[in-house]
């Protein structure tokens, strides 16, 4: 069990830090774009990039943002119910984000599947296969939908999920 | 049964009106058997992801540009190639001669093709006059994607990506201080608050295309099937004209707007001239035998 | 009668979902995909992939992760304390004292982004701690950010401002210049709220500065010049023409940095942490922006808001009256949608109506930007609302709550540009760009 558990944490840290690159990439790309302007030279394709990367950038990170509270939700229900009602409650939430979660990555799964059947390219100056970008955003989908899964077995087994708010994030203010 | 039609263009553009019109006469033509709701403005699905909506099947019908997907197939670039057919009547040839080869590339893609009308003649902005391609040399030329980047390394001016939502702050601010585009762009975006001049240089004139599914399309009833290609029929006709008409009246109001609007000098014109055949060969390169047969069967028109 | 069913479902739904704790990106996916379902043949799943894949890899969005990075920067290095530092005993004997520097900061910040929650963000991170370290009263503080960072809309660059221009075909430039004047009057009357409420407010205790003799203040207004000197070099990249909206906000980033770097407090962690910070908050406001991409789509298939549209247009108003109905009706679109939404799905009906009535188009514009700046605080679908709470910890309905004061503040807004018209167009009529 510890095992797939640091497995599992494993992963969406290292999601995260893609994520993170990914956001260093727009900058680099958004940098390199405007130096090649200044010197009259051509970078072809540079915001297309940069609009994938925020694509992989938003995606990747949801599972770490899931776990570490930055994803918001209407709380107040959930604060004035008693223990018993409340894990009721969190278990409704759980399932129906899994179940979404999951919906949206067998559809973003398909979407992958047209772009190679249609042998899909994108329409700027980058002409990339789609599914290579695709690709990054449904895995971020599929790790947000394990996290979800994750959260929801937890849930049920210990009766606590596991999402921490990052106390960095807001109390330090 | 309800067709929802995406269209990329705002709804008082003279496609979108051309469009609504096409969806009332389907419904009168099929007795309401089929009932066609448009959806302007990207409200349902943006431009580019038009046609790979009405290939999945997420909407039965729609209108795109076919030149934004040149990347997938340089067939759909034959409308785009730089001075190949520089009227509203060489351009209808060159659609005539494509369009056997443009359907068949479609026929693959899930695609019937049904209508397609030209948007008005691309031009030359710039701020200042220009009368020869050197005059061009170092200015800064939105462009978006390979046929222009190459234009303007053609051209000695600097290639520069703005997005289509960043175009008005671009020639404002001096990002930009050039970009080729059809008269009823400027007129939209009355860039005449930035650009000074205007030259009908009638580079090319790219087709709007409305397209339905094709499993779709096999299962409309053959007596619709014949009302719907009538409407599409008169949609063409109709669309051509008002596409003549508007490129007349956007002309007017860049001038009204203060530009200089005029055709290019002889020097230019022959330069551009000169530009386009280089284009032109490196297109053919691109499309391969599709792309001979094109041009071969449009100049033998 | 189809409509009111549509209508009432929805709203059971949407309640339903984000009432009982389902995270809002993923409620509204849910409300969308009930709604495709039942009003809308075809594939769903296949529809909400294009919508989420187009909304979330937008190139116009990557100034957004940008300026939030840019404001984690500030926050966790001392740039932003030192700002205050410079700034706070100049205005804190100013009726209203700092809660000022939120609504100056946003009115600033707004002329560098077109987005709401990037000027949010980036103020909010730096302005809620130290203002809540001099306990002004919370609040005014959540209040009066949430209302005047929806100056990012109004002031130019507008992002919905683009959106209609494009839509209706008018002047982007001109649309600009119209929202300038509009913009400051109505931080001006932020302003006054702010300076009536540190009167009569019966919280209003905050620290009071102690008393520092002007050459004092000088001294340390030399805190002020790092980040003066970065929205300096922001704004004036875009103005001189070398940098697009976009690559101002990653000449942002990088100002940042190297103050931070100059300043000694950039190492490691202060970078990881700024990053992961950003990476996280921008992944949060991506997860509900893919959500209301595919309810607007879901809006888009059932017609519902052109349908309202087409039943206001059978209604027949005067100019005043038809007025007053549309600010009604994108109020209450406005709760459910956001601004460039309920602007697309609803301006193919509405444009014709109000240029019927003889309405100046570029005056309806900036209308329907503090109309749309509403949308941004009215719950239960608010952007600024959920960008605070995940900012400050706060439950919605107190942000809420702490914003109506701003959401009336932009109703009377909304009046006094009916009285005055040329508020919004005396610029744009008179500032003429010489051609070339
Ligand atoms: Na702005
Ligand atoms: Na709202």
């Amino acid at each position: 069990m510890t095992v797939v558990r640091r497995l599992l944490d494993a992963l969406y840290t290292l999601a995260a830090v893609l994520a993170a690159l990914c956001l260093i990439i727009i900058l680099a790309l958004i940098v390199i774009q405007m130096l090649a302007r200044w010197t009259g030279e051509v970078f072809p394709g540079a915001p297309d990039y940069a609009g994938y990367a925020m694509a992989a950038a938003s995606f990747l990170a949801f599972a770490s943002a899931l776990n570490k509270g930055s994803h918001i939700r209407v709380s107040i229900l959930l604060n004035v119910v008693g223990e018993r009602m409340r894990f009721f409650l969190e278990v409704w939430c759980f399932s129906i984000a899994t179940a979404a979660a999951w919906y949206v990555s067998w559809y973003i799964w398909r979407m992958v599947g047209f772009a190679i059947k249609f042998n899909d390219v994108s329409q700027g100056q980058d002409a990339t296969p789609m599914w290579m970008v695709y690709t990054p955003v449904l895995v971020g989908a599929i790790i947000l939908a394990i996290a979800l899964t994750d959260n929801l077995i937890t849930l049920l087994v210990t009766g606590k999920h596991r999402i921490v708010r990052d106390v960095t994030d807001a109390h330090a203010e | 049964e309800d067709w929802d039609m995406p269209m990329a263009y705002s709804a008082t553009n003279f496609h979108s009106e051309n469009g609504a019109k096409f969806a009332e006469c389907v419904g009168a033509g099929t007795n309401g058997e089929i009932n066609i709701t448009v959806h302007p403005s990207g409200s349902l699905f943006k431009g580019a992801d038009i046609k790979r909506a009405i290939q999945t099947g997420q909407v039965p019908i729609g209108e795109r540009l076919l030149s934004g997907h040149q990347n997938e197939n340089a067939v759909f670039g034959f409308d785009s190639v730089p001075f190949l057919a520089t009227s509203f009547e060489d351009s209808g040839k060159l659609m005539a001669a494509a369009k056997p080869k443009l359907e068949e590339v479609l026929a693959d893609q899930n695609l019937t093709l049904l209508y397609s009308v030209p948007w008005p003649p691309q031009g030359l902005y710039f701020n200042k006059e220009v009368n020869s391609v050197a005059d061009m040399e170092g200015i800064k030329f939105r462009s978006y994607n390979n046929a222009t980047s190459r234009l303007a390394e053609l051209t000695g001016m600097l290639p520069v990506t703005i997005e289509a939502a960043e175009i008005s702050q671009a020639f404002a601010t001096g990002v930009a201080e050039s970009m080729i585009s059809s008269g009823a762009t400027g007129y939209d975006r009355k860039v005449w608050e930035s650009l000074s001049h205007f030259y009908e240089v009638d580079a090319w004139l790219p087709y709007n295309h409305v397209m339905v599914n094709s499993e779709v399309w096999a299962g409309v009833s053959d007596a619709n099937k014949a009302a719907i290609t009538a409407c599409a029929e008169t949609a063409a006709a109709d669309g051509l004209e008002a596409s003549k008409a508007y490129t007349q009246f956007t002309l007017d109001g860049l001038k009204e707007g203060g530009m200089t609007v005029g055709r290019a000098g002889d020097q230019l014109v022959s330069e551009l001239q000169e530009i386009g055949e280089t284009m032109t060969a490196e297109w053919l390169e691109a499309a391969g035998d599709d792309g001979t047969a094109i041009v071969d069967a449009y100049k033998a028109n | 009668m189809q409509e009111a069913y549509v209508i009432a479902l929805f709203l059971f739904i949407l309640f339903l979902l984000l009432g009982t704790g389902v995270w809002v990106g993923l409620a509204l996916i849910g409300v969308a995909y009930v709604g495709m379902e039942l009003f809308a043949s075809g594939p769903t799943g296949d529809r909400m992939a294009t919508t989420i894949w187009s909304a979330s890899s937008s190139w116009t969005l990557t100034a957004l992760p940008l300026f939030i990075w840019m404001g984690e920067i500030l926050f966790r290095t001392r740039l932003s304390q030192d700002m205050f530092r410079g700034l706070a005993p100049w205005m804190a004997r100013l009726p209203g004292g700092l809660v000022h520097t939120n609504i100056v900061g946003c009115t600033v910040f707004a002329a560098v982004s077109g987005s709401s929650a990037a000027t949010l963000t980036t103020v909010g991170k730096m302005s809620i701690p130290e203002l809540r370290a001099r306990q002004y009263p919370e609040k005014m503080v959540i209040g009066t950010l949430a209302g005047a960072a929806t100056l990012g809309l109004m002031i130019p660059p507008s992002l919905t401002l683009i959106v209609y221009g494009v839509t209706i075909n008018e002047s982007i430039i001109k649309l600009f210049f119209a929202g300038v004047v509009p913009g400051l009057v109505l931080a001006g009357m932020f302003m006054a709220y702010v300076a009536i409420y540190s009167f009569v407010g019966r919280d209003w205790k905050p620290d009071v500065e102690t008393g520092m003799s002007f050459a004092d203040k000088m001294k340390n207004s030399r805190f002020l010049i790092p980040v003066m000197c970065l929205i300096a070099a922001v704004i004036g990249s875009m103005f001189a023409g070398i940098a697009t909206a976009t690559e101002a906000a990653a000449i942002g980033v990088i100002g940042a940095l190297v103050l931070a770097a100059l300043q000694g407090s950039l190492n490691w962690s202060t970078f990881t942490e700024s990053l992961m910070g950003a990476t996280r908050t921008s992944a949060m406001i991506a997860l509900i922006l893919a959500g209301a991409a595919f309810l607007s789509l879901a809006m888009g298939f059932t017609g519902l808001p052109r349908a309202l549209a087409d039943g206001i247009a059978a209604l027949d108003l005067s100019r005043f009256q038809l007025l007053m109905v549309l600010l009604v009706f994108y109020i209450i679109l406005g709760c459910f949608l956001d601004g460039i939404s309920s602007v697309v799905l609803t301006m193919a009906v509405v444009e014709p109506m109000v240029r019927e009535a003889g309405i100046d188009m570029i005056w309806f514009g900036i209308f329907i930007v503090v109309v749309v700046e509403m949308a941004q605080i009215t719950p239960p679908i608010g952007f600024n609302l959920f960008v605070l709470q995940g900012m400050t910890d706060h439950e919605m309905s107190f942000i809420a709550r702490a914003a109506i004061p701003m959401f009336l503040i932009m109703v009377l807004m909304v009046f006094v540009l009916i009285w005055f018209p040329e508020l919004a167009t005396w610029l744009p009529d008179n500032v003429r760009q010489a051609p070339g």
